[in-house]
């Protein structure tokens, strides 16, 4: 438990109104998106890079732990302070303080949204591509944390690819610079990849520095309907031989289709086993002819129906079915949970075909829907966490779609991030090797633990 | 404060265990946006009550007011994944925890003691409720449709009611008042939770209009039209499964017991805004707009005319009917409309203002000079807004625009 005498110090470092311990306000900042939840002992709404760098020197001297937290909807407990301890929410921190179109980079602190952010430089008609679901209310620096996907994965690639610099305080309080704003730089380790993705664990980012592309003068976009999971899934794979590499290539099964009609009712045919929603960009000319040979591609491989926007209200009509996918999964039963096990584009039939078969063993709903062209799908369990018995099939149900997406050449986390709810098959993916290796740069970066402890098995096992 | 006298009806644990903590609502919360704590958004608020009926806290005047907070816009649950009906449980856990014995808090005690006694929230006195109004509205009689003033038109802006009154006559529409013997429709009340309070002015001026063979009620407030839409039909169902029959706002006198099997909560009265019957009106060639108004004009989706009413067109109907107009929409429209942030003027009126210069700034973003509105709550506050902002920004109710074109 944070002491009083360190709980007037926060307070008088970040200013009353900024520090928060009620139970109430300790339970706000207790959960994200995931069932989990811990109590912190307090939470701070730093104000500046110095404060940040204060509170982290003195947790390290004292010996608390600090969990930094965007805005806690994150998909793997990364945001949830285990041990208790501090949370330390940057929200305070969001300003956008420079766009450069000559240089296509721009400066943002890490409590931006990344949806606001996304349209600030659409304005300069430059393009931030990451799109992770939740862009209208999470952070860039909760998705620097967790190198966060999106649907545009697929062609411009995810947060990592986007982040050119940082700076980030350490867990001694000391300010930390890595990486470069120009377009090519090999000076040092690479000490930016080694921040983004490692959940807030090693540092805590205090700004980003973005590359930015030129926003694509136009778009097409279609939507695919298949009698035959595998005929969609060889569309995918089909595509991608072509020579096109689409901006979107999304993919909702036949129990989200229905879930999908029952909730929108837009006139899905209920017998689909597969719907693709795919998009090409770039100059007209281009886009048009990628968008063509697309619909070549389905056409051979069977696709019942084809639909093409003609224009941006239609666009809107084709997107209802894959943007209404989670919300329509999440009215079938109370508990949802949205995993992330993501494998090789060739293997998504199998994937397909094998959560299904997990899903009528064990007797659950699950919906699978998401980024086929990258093999990054959500399978989706639809159950009540109340029912013990049948929650208990659920929790096997993943252990065995993880088990089924490693089996393949996958990976537990495409783009969710491992945190605590995924920690314990981080062995089995990346080996003792390799987390041994993990837990010596976290020891190198934090002696003491105390950033984001408990967090990818990074602690000492006996 | 005992956790175990706070009870809910089985559908509203429902709602608050179905939230699945994504976090949508962050983005649409008003007073969330102003705040940044996640003690005051949707989310925060439902696993609030989550732990409390988990015992994991309790019936503290802390989850009170965070409670109390919310303004009751309910864009949350427009944007929810789950649709879980935030409004509603807002609404249910006031209730509950009234019941469960929690005092209100300050500020409202005196707003429902003035509703409850001389039937409006100025402070005002029932007696003076008609004045304003020419003699032959001062008192009811027998007609299918009632023209309902509300408390706000009654008492602080009847020069709105006057032009609802010259155009509805210049269109030959019939009608009658309650005029001195109108009530408040009860909608401040129930906000605050006290649904017997509530109930009892729906039996009331349900048993009232019944009397009168009342079939249509209109009204030109915002407020009164949700409470008649919503409360009035029963679709609040499960708040009036909540009112206890022996709470002492419960009026002793009108009807015995056996008329608790509360027929006045079933009935199919017509409802609507009098901007729908000024678009159907026009529509019918009853009233023709002729003055031009060349204006860019954003009109705003009040919370309770919109979202909660489901009246949107006849707004924009009566605004296009006037020449010259050009109508703006704002960023967020319809169902998505943000709020004007008028339900915290009393209780936190720096925090309203913060609220309506949001939606100025928005409307002068998209180029608008003039923000046209159906709700008395938003012509006020927004006016706020704008002088927050320090800009001059024209705030008019649809109704007067409408009058304006008219002569």
């Amino acid at each position: 438990m944070i002491s009083d005498a360190v709980r007037s110090k926060l307070r008088e470092l970040v200013g009353a109104p900024h520090f928060l311990d009620s139970l109430e306000d300790r339970i706000a900042y207790s959960y994200d998106a995931t069932l989990q939840e811990a109590l912190p002992d307090a939470v701070v709404y730093p104000g500046t890079v110095e404060e940040i760098a204060a509170i982290l020197r003195l947790a390290n001297d004292v010996r608390f732990a600090v969990t930094p937290r965007g805005a806690g909807t994150g998909l793997s407990g990364g945001s949830i302070p285990v041990v208790g301890g501090l949370v330390m929410v940057l929200t305070r921190l969001n300003r956008i303080e420079e766009i450069s179109a000559d240089d296509l980079y721009a400066v943002v602190e890490p409590g931006v949204i990344t949806a606001d952010f996304a349209a600030a430089v659409a304005k300069h008609r430059l393009l931030y591509p990451p799109d992770p679901a939740s862009q209208t209310v999470s952070t860039m620096g909760g998705n620097v944390a967790e190198n966060s996907g999106g649907l545009r994965g697929l062609k411009y690639g995810v947060t990592k690819h986007y982040i050119l610099a940082l700076e980030a305080v350490t867990p001694q309080g000391d300010v930390l610079r890595t990486g470069a704003t120009t377009v090519k730089c090999v000076t040092g380790y690479d000490l930016t990849q080694l921040l983004v993705g490692s959940e807030g664990t090693l540092a805590v980012v205090t700004k980003i520095w973005c590359k930015l592309v030129p926003m694509p003068e136009h778009k097409e976009s279609m939507l695919a309907i298949f009698g035959d999971v595998d005929d969609a899934a060889r569309t995918v794979a089909a595509i991608i031989r072509s020579g096109v590499i689409p901006a979107t290539l999304e993919f909702l099964d036949h129990v989200t289709i229905n879930a999908v009609e029952d909730f929108k009712k837009i006139g899905l045919p209920r017998e689909a086993e597969a719907i693709l929603l795919i998009e090409t960009d770039g100059q007209r000319s281009a886009a048009e002819a990628e968008a063509e040979k697309v619909m070549a591609v389905c056409r051979e491989n069977r696709a019942q129906t084809i639909q093409k926007a003609a224009n941006e209200d239609e666009r809107t009509q084709l997107w209802q079915a894959r943007r209404g996918a989670l919300s329509s999964l999440a009215r079938i039963r109370p508990t949802t949970i949205l995993e992330d096990a993501t494998v090789p584009r060739s293997r998504v039939p199998d994937m397909v075909r094998g959560v299904r078969e997990i899903a009528q063993r064990h007797r659950l709903i699950i919906g699978n829907f998401g980024h086929a062209g990258d093999g990054n799908l959500h399978p989706t369990v639809l159950t009540d966490v109340r029912d013990k018995e049948e929650y208990a099939r659920a929790e096997k149900a993943i252990d065995e779609i993880f088990e089924l997406a490693l089996s393949l050449g996958g990976t537990l986390s495409g783009e969710h991030g491992i945190g605590s709810a995924k920690a314990r098959y981080l062995r089995r993916e990346i080996g003792p090797v390799g987390l041994d290796v993990m837990r010596r740069i976290k020891r190198a970066f934090d002696p003491n633990d105390i950033l984001n402890p408990g967090k990818m098995e990074l602690e000492e096992q006996g | 404060m005992s956790n175990s006298s706070f009870i809910l009806h089985p559908s509203s644990l429902e709602e608050i265990f179905r939230c699945m903590k994504c976090g949508n609502c962050r983005e649409v919360c008003p007073v969330f946006l102003e705040t940044g704590r996640e003690g005051m958004v949707a989310r925060g608020r439902v696993q609030l009550l989550k732990a409390m009926l988990e015992n994991r806290l309790d019936l503290s005047d802390g989850l009170r007011d965070r409670i109390y907070a919310c303004l009751n816009c309910n864009a949350c649950h427009v944007t929810c994944p789950c649709g879980i009906e935030v409004d509603e449980l807002i609404h249910a856990s006031r209730v509950a925890m009234l019941r469960a014995g929690k005092p209100l808090p300050d500020g409202h005690k005196l707003l429902r003691e003035r509703i409850l006694g001389e039937q409006n929230p100025f402070g005002q006195k029932q007696s003076e409720r008609g004045a304003w109004l020419p003699e032959k509205y001062r008192k009811p009689r027998p007609s299918p449709v009632v023209l309902h003033a509300g408390c706000a038109i009654s008492y602080a802006n009847n020069r709105v009611g006057k032009m609802v009154l010259a155009i509805l006559e210049s269109a030959g529409a019939d009608f009658m008042m309650m005029g001195d013997e109108e009530q408040c429709c009860g909608d401040p009340i129930l906000r605050m939770g006290d649904v017997a309070g509530a109930e009892a002015q729906r039996r009331r001026t349900v048993e009232a209009y019944r009397k009168w063979g009342v079939e249509t009620i209109v009204t030109g407030c915002a407020g009164c039209l949700k409470m008649f839409k919503r409360y009035y039909t029963g679709q609040l169902e499960k708040l009036s499964d909540m009112s206890d029959p022996s709470d002492s706002s419960e009026p002793s006198d009108s009807l015995d017991a056996s008329d608790l099997s509360v027929s006045y909560r079933t009935h199919d009265f017509r409802v609507l805004h009098t901007l729908e019957w000024f678009a159907q009106l026009i529509a019918e060639g009853r009233l023709t707009p002729k003055q031009t108004l060349a204006k860019r004009i954003a009109y705003l989706d009040g919370c309770d005319i919109g979202r909660h009413s489901g009246v949107y067109d006849a707004p924009r109907q009566v605004l296009r009917a006037i020449p010259a107009v050009q109508l703006i929409e704002f960023p967020a429209h319809h169902e998505s409309s943000r709020c004007c942030g008028g339900p915290l003027m009393a209780s936190d009126p720096a925090m309203a203002a913060s609220i309506a210069s949001k939606r100025v700034r928005e409307a002068l973003d998209a180029g608008a000079e003039m923000i046209a509105v159906a709700c008395p709550t938003c012509f006020i506050n927004l006016k706020e807004g704008a002088n927050r902002l320090g800009v001059r920004m024209d705030i008019q109710d649809v109704t007067a625009l409408l009058h304006r074109s008219l002569r």
